[in-house]
């Protein structure tokens, strides 16, 4: 297995062991926490391919903690339970990824489920990157149509005028064209 | 920050689905308490109609006169920024009694009392805060530890600074709530840091320095870090102050302070306003240092003020004339700590340099840099005062100064007093571990 750095944050002391070193046997770098403030920290410090929580972990609720490495990006959270119910199925439903490990734990369950998530991770990622890029992209072609429409109408020219205008402006100016047309708009109104 | 009407407001919470909106506001202590509402309850929290129990707050009432309005400030209306998953947000609130009029214990009513004294007499008065803090690591027990690592995480990765990078996330958080940032660096000790935020009117600035304390400690909560305001939680090491920039402008916003045409480029009302500050500096102590632990901090060797004394260069005096002037002249006191009621302190500082300027009372002569290497005598033979040593004497010396106690009122001065005491009557029968250490075999 490639290189990944996984967290193992759970309060109970042989468990964490355990898990440590079946995933360290598979060619995984593992960092140990014991409560959700060590998580925390060394998440941000290190920033994982994935944190592996387990839901009695002691301080800040674990769900909260998970919430927090995901909100703030850090890094992607899946849980050890001994008990799956709706309760936890909602809290699942908040997270990025839909996986959980049960206890007890089962070696070959916790390898597939790791390969899983951080294969899928990385597939999840280059995906919102993508959209990302798509949803500025267009938000851009937005502002430079209704700028244009501006143009069009304050200075009675053409469409390919005004681009041509808007264009040259932004190159005069050095700033993209889209902050350009955001300011003729502000502007305008 | 700017201000919605009550219908924008109510748009505005559903167009933005929040869950919570806390009502806040601040106890005698300085401490932040809220209300929680849900968003079908916020017509009925901006017509003030909310209601809470005043005796369940320390030193607000006794039982018998328990029922409480909260009425919200609009233009205080913030979104939380730091959690997509649960949006929350907050107006603060003034306190007012069931008859409809405010609230004495309040302390932000208070504040807008001597604002309102100050702008009889044609200022504004205006504040630009320095807030110190430490952030500390927790241990397996979540408590804060004075360990500079983890145990477990010291191998493999290359230092990160845990504490600056939840500094910075709190920078972003404040400018995104409308702060405007001026600095925010590292401070002298380990784990210290420092943010200061532009000046405003005072109430804003007291509103400022109350949510800056609230998003502090939620970020650093996120970071697996404890942030604490003690003013001195570890010793040998600088402690944590909350200097106050202040200055008082006309009431078209003309900098009251400056005159270019004094040799020192302040004005009369500058010099009246230090001289009242310098007068009552023994009365207002308790109020801006209210802590046991305050008085820790105000010890020689540490950067913190000792002496009744002001300075237009010297860096650790009572009060320090920074070198700006035109309409960034100010007077900046340096000894309180952020353990004080912004609300209470600003307007025991308020009080005293308006009484200052009514009085016209001027100050005493300023202090070279040798004054801080003078014996006890040569400073006392000067007539250099000091501060109150404790919270005991601090009190005493609040009890003789009517002008003083006039800033927080009977009611708010009588609580006041009620609690500081409290801490002073339990800290005193304390056996600490020092007394231990020095006494158990010595005698």
């Amino acid at each position: 297995m490639d290189n990944y750095k996984i967290i193992v944050a759970d309060s109970d002391h042989k468990n964490r062991e355990m898990i440590c070193a079946l995933l360290t046997s598979r060619g995984y770098q593992v960092y140990q926490s014991h409560d959700s403030g060590e998580t925390l920290r060394t998440s941000r410090s290190l920033f994982p391919d994935l944190v592996i929580i387990d839901v009695n972990l002691i301080g800040i609720n674990a769900f909260r903690t998970a919430g927090i490495i995901e909100e703030d990006k850090v890094s992607n959270v899946i849980f050890i339970t001994n008990k799956v119910d709706p309760a936890f199925y909602d809290q699942l439903k908040k997270m990025n990824i839909f996986a959980y490990i049960t206890k007890p734990i089962n070696p070959e369950q916790l390898y597939q489920t790791v390969e899983f998530c951080i294969n899928n991770v990385i597939k999840v990622n280059s995906l919102q990157l993508k959209i990302i890029n798509l949803e500025t992209e267009l938000k851009n072609r937005k502002l430079i149509e209704k700028a244009k429409g501006i143009l069009i109408k304050k200075l009675g020219i053409s469409e390919d005028e005004s681009y041509k205008h808007l264009r040259k402006k932004s190159m005069d100016l050095c700033i993209p064209i889209y902050k350009l047309a955001e300011k003729i708009i502000e502007n305008y109104k | 920050m700017s201000s919605y009407s009550k219908e924008e407001l109510l748009n505005k919470v559903e167009e933005l689905g929040l869950e919570f909106i806390h009502l806040q506001f601040t106890d005698i202590m300085g401490v932040m308490k809220s209300v929680s509402i849900m968003p079908h309850q916020l017509e009925k929290a901006l017509d003030g109609k909310i209601m809470f129990d005043g005796s369940s707050i320390d030193g607000f009432v006794r039982i018998e006169e328990s029922d409480m309005y909260l009425k919200p400030d609009l233009s205080t209306f913030t979104v939380f920024p730091w959690t997509n998953f649960q949006k929350e947000a907050r107006l603060i609130c003034d306190v007012y009694n069931v008859d409809g009029t405010p609230f004495e214990g309040c302390p932000r009513n208070t504040l807008k009392r001597i604002q309102g004294e100050a702008k009889d007499m044609g200022y504004i008065f205006e504040v630009g805060p320095e807030c110190e803090f430490f952030m500390f690591q927790t241990d397996e027990n979540g408590n804060p530890s004075f360990e500079a690592h983890d145990a477990a995480s010291y191998f493999d990765f290359a230092p990160i600074d845990l504490g600056g990078s939840a500094r910075n996330e709190m920078t972003m958080f404040l400018k995104q709530m409308g702060f405007k940032i001026e600095t925010s660096h590292h401070e002298a000790a380990p784990g210290q840091h420092e943010i200061d935020f532009e000046y405003d009117d005072a109430l804003t600035a007291a509103d400022n320095i109350m949510t800056f304390k609230m998003v502090v400690r939620i970020i650093a909560q996120r970071h697996g870090l404890h942030a604490t305001f003690m003013p001195k939680p570890k010793f040998g090491v600088n402690g944590s102050g909350m200097h106050l920039n202040m200055s008082l402008s006309s009431l078209d916003l003309n900098n009251a302070f400056y005159d270019e045409n004094n040799e020192l480029g302040l004005s009369n009302i500058a010099y009246n306003f230090l001289g009242g500050l310098l007068k009552h500096a023994k009365a207002y102590t308790a109020i801006t240092n209210p802590t046991i632990n305050s008085y820790k901090r105000l010890v020689p060797g540490y950067e913190a003020p000792v002496l009744i004394a002001w300075s237009p260069n010297n860096r650790s005096p009572l009060i320090r004339i920074p070198a700006e002037r035109g309409a960034g002249t100010r007077i900046e006191l340096r000894s309180p700590d952020p353990s004080a009621n912004p609300y209470l302190a600003l307007s025991a500082a308020l009080k005293a340099g308006l009484d200052g300027i009514k009085n016209k009372i001027e100050p005493v002569k300023q202090v070279s840099s040798n004054v801080y290497e003078m014996g006890i005598d040569e400073i006392e033979k000067r007539g250099i005062e000091r501060l109150p040593g404790n919270l005991h004497e601090a009190l005493k010396e609040l009890s003789k100064d009517e002008v003083i106690k006039s800033s927080l009122g009977d009611y708010a001065y009588e609580r006041f007093l009620e609690s500081a005491s409290y801490e002073w009557n339990e800290y005193s029968k304390y056996i600490s571990q020092w007394e231990i250490d020095r006494y158990l075999r010595k005698f």
